[in-house]
């Protein structure tokens, strides 16, 4: 991966913290990332970006005297770095003594990465042909299709990263990681009719990826079935949020149960912990240790071990995910949630139900299937939610027509407490992911 | 007397050993296996934050990155690659695998360098933040929290920060092009909770640009940024919910040029026209909108977030018209675009740093002035809604696009009446523009805090509209 080996790079920490005790601070974290990344984006036919590099750079946090400076650099030379701990050092004392910063307390527990299985040796071997002509493939399968009539694109890259960690409470730890990914996107319909959108899939294995057929098809589909949209009359409607979309939702709900939101009381959930905020279909889990996952890993960034998290339980708020400094602001446990200085999710997801996707549909009347969205309008203080909104339109049982220029809007505390449905449909696509679900009532803006 | 600093030239030489005839020898491997353009892109920056919340300045940071990238094109394609390891063999293997996208024997080298300095007298300060004692920030952190805190005793939650940045640019190209460019940027943000029962609102503000410290002082106190992120969590305590359905709308001046941003701007971009994934592609010289839209786009304005002396490819920016009186006039174009569609530059090929290629690129976009009093536009209105602040929005090249609202009011018989919270407007740009019945004499900035997000790159940018009435658009809120 470079031409320093992971013990090198572990050596190379271990001796900055030193470094660090020895210009007087209390406590020091030295992190230091790594990573080679190689993209290639075709369209039309041709090759337009081709990409290949790599880099390092580290990040230090230093406490001393309770108080906490954070500095990073990508000069990685030793004596640069040695200065940038000096300096952190130094620059602790302008910060004010907070009693709740401090290091992680080391764990007896240790992750073995084998078990993980987020390496696959498979990805750096490959050949730029080889990557080249998997994004070929996917558009030229996807522009045979007569009604795509133009391409954002198709793109296959790769990642290999290595984290090292080492801490002045004794933790010291390093692991690697790969992706892949492998996207095309789409435009069809005539100049002042157009619609357009995408398909990827992005894994920790090259084998694990969707063929360039599967992700070609499904952006094809995706696209085309949006052709003609209808406008429709404001009105409230149950929505059926496609995993994609309940994805989006649970992303959401991962900033408000967030241990950060929750002490800067930010989110609308922050004083609900131990209370139903949800009905009994709703299960969430964090799970940092789920092999071959994009959001797995032994540890995180402050060396705390990876574990699995009961968020929700049958609608039962029951954790909020923490970093140390969360945890110990509202008197709790770190979840081994830390992301660089604040909280971010390792796999976090909605447990699926027992409906198919097409059960689903059936069941609907008269509602909207939610397949895309764009733009912000989330709210996490209130809770509300307020987006510009594609769908398809259901009626009785039946997908009818498309429908655009819409605005969708609800509340995510009541819409976890109406979800009717939950789909079997879990795929693990990203980070953050669920299943189909259907909601008893969203506010449709449109006509 | 104060004098008036510009930042000093960075010496890259100094710091990284490479000469302009190192830069040279680059452009030739670059170009050895047969492309036809390649360049090297230099860029150091260093910034700084501190963060205040729960009564006591929290941490501190400081962040260095001095990396190189290099493009080489060959016809239409482009080859990239970047390094954070300047040894000459991390740069030549870079050098080497950005050639790779074309495999032959060189058809050229690289023109002498020769180079040309710029005018950077937008970002003149008398007191560069990158140059200021870490404490002088500090202070203007602890002024705006302790406004919004003050402000009112339902203010439960303040969080401020302040973050500066200097970054030095240097290009050169194998067209003999060598430029360098060092861009101040600085930015105070305040955030308030509010809460009365069970009620808890969330306000936002902040301001900066590329400004020494003396803005603080001079234009925008941390006080007024403090009070006015209270004063929007406090006025939406006593909001109700949004309108839903198709109503007239008036925007607010300032912060509404997001829609411009939005609507017009990013298709606007010369890669979507080239690569006819925009609506407008074959729009040129064509109307698009009502005779009151004049939309330019300005990275020439003094002190402002998205201006620059010279763009990330070394073009001197221009004030580029892109609609004039409804009618599509100009593009905003990268080399690359430009190139391949035979059309002037305009300097808006720009990227978030060395890991990235080139794009084109909004700066400060806006529409101009009308001639309409903001009042009269006002009156004009029976039944609507009156968009206030807003957080930010999408766009589709459908021209489809959103923008999210946080607060605003109800137009009852042409007077704001109730305040109301969080509304997504929609529509789609060509319908929307020929709606645009009304322009104000008011045009004005937003906040200098935006960023603009494209292809996973951001960059800081600005938006500008006076008062603006669109006859119809959907209001997407709950009641």
């Amino acid at each position: 991966m470079s031409c320093l080996g992971r013990d090198e790079d572990r050596a190379l920490a271990e001796r900055l913290v030193r470094h660090g005790r020895d210009c007087g601070a209390d406590e020091i974290e030295v992190g230091i990332g790594e990573g080679v990344e190689f993209n290639v984006d075709i369209r039309l036919g041709r090759i337009e970006n081709l990409a290949e590099a790599g880099s390092r750079y580290a990040g230090v946090r230093v406490i001393k005297d309770k108080k906490t400076a954070f500095g990073s650099s990508s000069d990685m030379s030793e004596e640069a770095l040695r200065r940038l701990i000096g300096g952190a050092v130094r620059r602790a004392a302008l910060a004010q003594a907070d009693e709740f910063s401090g290091l992680a307390d080391l764990s007896p527990t240790r992750i073995d990465d084998d078990v993980l299985d987020i390496f696959d040796p498979e990805i750096p071997a490959l050949e730029a042909r080889t990557k080249i002509e998997l994004a070929m493939e996917t558009e030229r399968i996807a522009l045979a299709d007569k009604r795509i009539t133009n391409s954002y694109g198709a793109g296959f890259g790769t990642h290999e990263v290595r984290s090292v960690l080492a801490s002045s409470n004794g933790f010291s730890g390093v692991y690697e990681k790969t992706y892949a990914s492998l996207s095309v996107g789409l435009q069809a319909g005539e100049t002042d009719d157009l619609v357009e959108d995408f398909w990827y899939s992005s894994q920790i294995h090259f084998r694990d990826l969707e063929t360039p057929e599967q992700v070609a098809r499904k952006a094809v589909d995706r696209t085309v079935r949006q052709l003609h949209p209808r406008k429709i009359k404001t009105q409230r409607v149950p929505v059926i949020f496609e995993p994609f979309m309940t994805g989006s939702l649970l992303g959401f709900l991962f900033g408000c149960v967030s241990g950060t939101a929750v002490y800067q009381r930010s989110t609308f959930l922050a004083d609900k912990l131990g209370q139903r905020i949800g009905n009994d279909k709703i299960t969430v889990i964090d799970d940092g240790l789920l092999p071959r996952r994009i959001g797995t890993g032994p540890f995180d960034a402050e060396g705390v071990p990876s574990r699995r998290t009961i968020v929700v339980e049958r609608g039962v708020l029951k954790n909020f995910l923490c970093n140390v400094y969360a945890a110990r602001k509202l008197g709790l446990q770190t979840t081994g949630n830390a992301d660089g200085g604040g909280v971010g999710p390792n796999n976090f997801y909605l447990e699926p139900g027992p409906h198919s996707p097409a059960d689903i549909i059936r069941s609907c009347d008269r509602g909207l299937l939610l397949i895309r969205t764009l733009g912000h309008g989330l709210n996490g203080v209130t809770g509300d939610i307020s987006r510009g909104a594609f769908g398809l339109w259901i009626e009785n049982g039946e997908i009818v027509h498309p429908v655009s220029e819409i605005t969708i809007s609800g509340n995510l505390g009541e819409l976890l407490q109406s979800v009717e449905m939950v789909g079997s449909d879990l795929e693990f696509r990203g980070s953050i992911c669920g299943p189909t679900i259907k909601v008893a009532e969203m506010m449709i803006a449109g006509e | 007397m104060n004098t008036i600093a510009t930042p000093e030239p960075f010496r890259f030489e100094d710091r990284t050993g490479l000469t302009p005839a190192d830069l040279g020898r680059i452009l030739d491997l670059a170009l050895s296996s047969g492309g036809d353009f390649a360049e090297v892109f230099l860029e150091y920056r260093q910034s700084s934050s501190a963060h205040m919340e729960d009564d006591i300045i929290k941490d501190t940071s400081e962040n260095m990155s001095l990396g190189l990238g290099i493009r080489v094109w060959s016809g239409e394609t482009t080859g990239y690659g970047y390094t954070n390891d300047l040894s000459r063999e991390k740069i030549e293997r870079t050098a080497r695998s950005a050639a790779a996208v074309s495999a032959g024997p060189a058809k050229m080298r690289a023109l002498d360098l020769r180079e040309s300095v710029v005018d950077d007298r937008l970002y003149r300060a008398l007191a560069p933040a990158y140059l200021a004692a870490f404490e002088t920030k500090i202070d203007l952190v602890r002024r705006a929290y302790a406004a919004c805190q003050k402000a009112d005793p339902a203010v439960k939650k303040v969080k401020a920060s302040i973050q500066d940045l200097i970054q030095h640019v240097l290009v050169a190209n194998s067209e003999g092009l060598l430029v360098r460019d060092s861009r101040p940027l600085l930015k105070l943000t305040c955030v308030g909770i509010a809460e009365r029962g069970t009620l808890r609102e969330y306000g936002y503000s902040g301001g900066g640009g590329r400004v020494g410290l003396e803005y603080f002082d001079r234009t925008l106190s941390p006080e007024t940024i403090g009070i006015e992120a209270a004063r929007e969590a406090l006025d939406l305590l006593d909001a109700c919910d949004a309108p839903a359905g198709e109503m007239p709308v008036v925007l607010a001046p300032g912060h509404a040029g997001v829609l411009i941003h939005e609507a017009v701007g990013h298709l606007l971009e010369a890669d979507f026209t080239r690569k006819k994934t925009s609506v407008f592609w074959n729009k040129g010289g064509k109307r698009v909108g009502a005779p009151g839209v004049t939309i330019y786009d300005d990275p020439t304005i003094s002190g402002s977030r998205g201006s620059y002396a010279v763009d990330d490819e070394g073009t001197i920016p221009q004030k580029t018209l892109l609609v004039e009186k409804g009618v599509i006039r100009g593009l905003l174009q990268d080399k690359l675009s430009a190139h391949l569609m035979n059309r002037p530059l305009t300097g808006h090929g720009r990227r978030q740093d060395y890991t990235d290629v080139p794009i084109p690129r909004m700066a400060n976009t806006y529409i101009d002035r009308g001639e309409y009093d903001p009042e009269e536009i006002l009156r004009s209105v029976k039944k609507g809604f009156y968009a206030e602040r807003f957080t930010g929005g999408q766009v589709e090249d459908s021209g489809k696009f959103t923008f999210s609202v946080s607060s605003g009011w109800l137009i009852e018989d042409g007077r704001r009446t109730a305040p109301v919270k969080q509304a997504t407007l929609i529509g789609s740009n060509v319908d929307i523009l020929g709606k645009v019945e009304m322009v104000g004499s008011d045009l004005a900035f937003g906040l200098q805090t935006g960023t603009c997000s494209k292809e996973g790159q951001d960059v800081p940018v600005n938006d500008g509209c006076p008062t603006l009435k669109i006859s119809a658009m959907t209001v997407g809120g709950r009641r």
